[in-house]
């Protein structure tokens, strides 16, 4: 079983640089609650209205916070040559897109998760809807790892237009807000729309490697 | 005898026959449509402001024609390796951003005295706008990569992904309770417009269809000959 060594070091791989730029995500999830001030500041701390938009705002912030960290995620392994050494070790580039997918989830994503229940205390959220919220961010989050996969493979073929990624994630991530805003307000088919949610995830899961390698390989033979 | 829909030289020759007469009809059956229009009756309630429809149909369904166009010939360039295809795609983007541009602006210079509001979050105007947005990311994604064969790959993906919103834009008014009234002309009933409005609107999208031919000839024609002086 050569094959599951390789994916186990390459997630040991991931976590050591995870932690050696630890620093990164602390300040994405400031940037989260400096912003969700912001917009107490800006519409004025009355309790019915931060109770009504509280989670509309909670799911846009996390959506633009979680797009600083992605232009990351194969740049310094391209430049530096690490994305050939592991394609000549044997894994397709498929896979590492795959790979990379899970492992931005993992380690980037999944912090976030920590920081919605303390989001949710300063919009007076009850815990049912922080729950709800939860789940759907656990599932929109994987969605955004897939769109982050395929603009930041994008990112390595232009060298003049960064922002032209975050734009197609911005695009993207329309249904995903509408179906997961849509859970948290309607309260009788709870499980129809997380179904969907849910699907939408696994049709991006099985689009986003294919595309991100295409884009990779493309790269590396413009280098 | 199509020929000349996918191949350049043929399509230079076919547009060089083509272009002087259809100049000529063009103005001709602009001219009859703005007439009628003139001539047409004005609406029992909306009085004068009914004449905006006159520009913002045939706009709405050109903006949508001309995405449908470039969905077809992203399929083609990429399924046949055409690159004909492309060059369509690239000419015609703008001209399908500025018609989607028009429909909003008269659309929201309708919607003030008449829904009493610029604009609404309704499903039918926001799906619209979403639709300006991709026009205006695909005219942006063809300034950025270095590499042709990339940029126009990456391109008809995102074209292809994009027609998404398509049927959205079409049946948004019959899923959703919308502001924006149903369809009134392509329904499987008879029309629900008068003929005394009907027959100009038909000439105005005639029109306006033909205006668009024209500069779309224009555009690709000057697509095909700056890519042989490169070549």
């Amino acid at each position: 079983m050569q094959i599951f060594k390789k994916i186990k070091l390459f997630f040991f791989r991931e976590l050591k640089l995870f932690y050696s730029k630890i620093t990164d995500l602390f300040s994405n999830i400031l940037f989260f609650f400096l912003s969700i001030f912001v917009f107490v500041f800006a519409l004025g701390a009355e309790k019915a209205l931060m109770q009504t938009i509280g989670v509309g705002i909670i799911w846009a912030l996390l959506l633009l916070s979680s797009t600083l960290s992605i232009r990351r995620i194969y740049e310094d392994d391209f430049k530096n040559g690490s994305l050939i050494i592991m394609h000549m070790g044997g894994l397709s580039y498929e896979l590492i897109a795959f790979l990379k997918i899970i492992s931005h989830f993992i380690f980037v994503q999944i912090p976030f998760l920590i920081s919605i229940p303390i989001a949710g205390l300063f919009f007076n959220i009850n815990i049912n809807e922080i729950i709800v919220l939860i789940i759907t961010f656990a599932i929109g989050s994987l969605i955004l790892s897939c769109l982050g996969s395929i603009s930041a493979s994008m990112n390595l073929l232009n060298k003049t237009n960064f922002s032209i990624g975050s734009l197609i994630i911005l695009l993207f991530s329309i249904p995903v807000i509408i179906f997961s805003v849509g859970i948290i307000n309607s309260n009788n088919d709870f499980t129809s729309l997380l179904n969907l949610l849910f699907g939408i995830a696994l049709i991006f899961v099985g689009i986003s490697p294919w595309s991100s390698a295409s884009c990779i390989k493309l790269a590396i033979k413009n280098k | 005898m199509l020929k000349f829909l996918i191949n350049p030289s043929k399509f230079i020759k076919f547009s060089d026959l083509v272009f002087k007469p259809l100049v000529i009809f063009t103005l001709l059956v602009f001219i009859i449509g703005l007439f009628y229009v003139y001539k047409s009756p004005l609406d029992y309630q909306q009085g004068l402001t009914v004449k905006i429809m006159y520009v913002h149909v045939p706009s709405a369904y050109l903006a949508i024609l001309i995405y449908a166009i470039m969905t077809i010939y992203s399929i083609i360039g990429l399924a046949f390796k055409m690159p004909f295809s492309f060059i369509i795609n690239k000419a015609i983007a703008p001209i399908g951003a500025v018609f989607t541009l028009s429909c909003l602006i008269s659309g929201s210079m309708w919607g003030k005295p008449m829904w009493g509001t610029w604009w609404v979050w309704d499903a039918r105007l926001t799906s619209v706008a979403i639709l300006f947005v991709v026009y205006l990311i695909i005219i942006f994604l063809y300034q950025t990569f270095e590499n042709r064969e990339v940029r126009e790959k990456t391109v008809a993906i995102f074209i292809l992904i994009g027609s998404i919103n398509l049927p959205i834009i079409k049946f948004s008014v019959d899923w959703w309770n919308t502001l924006h009234q149903p369809a009134s002309i392509s329904k499987l009933s008879s029309p629900s417009i008068d003929i005394s409005m009907l027959k100009p609107l038909l000439i105005m999208i005639l029109a306006f269809s033909l205006i668009a031919v024209i500069i779309a000839i224009l555009r690709i024609k000057a697509e095909i000959l700056i890519r042989k002086s490169h070549l």
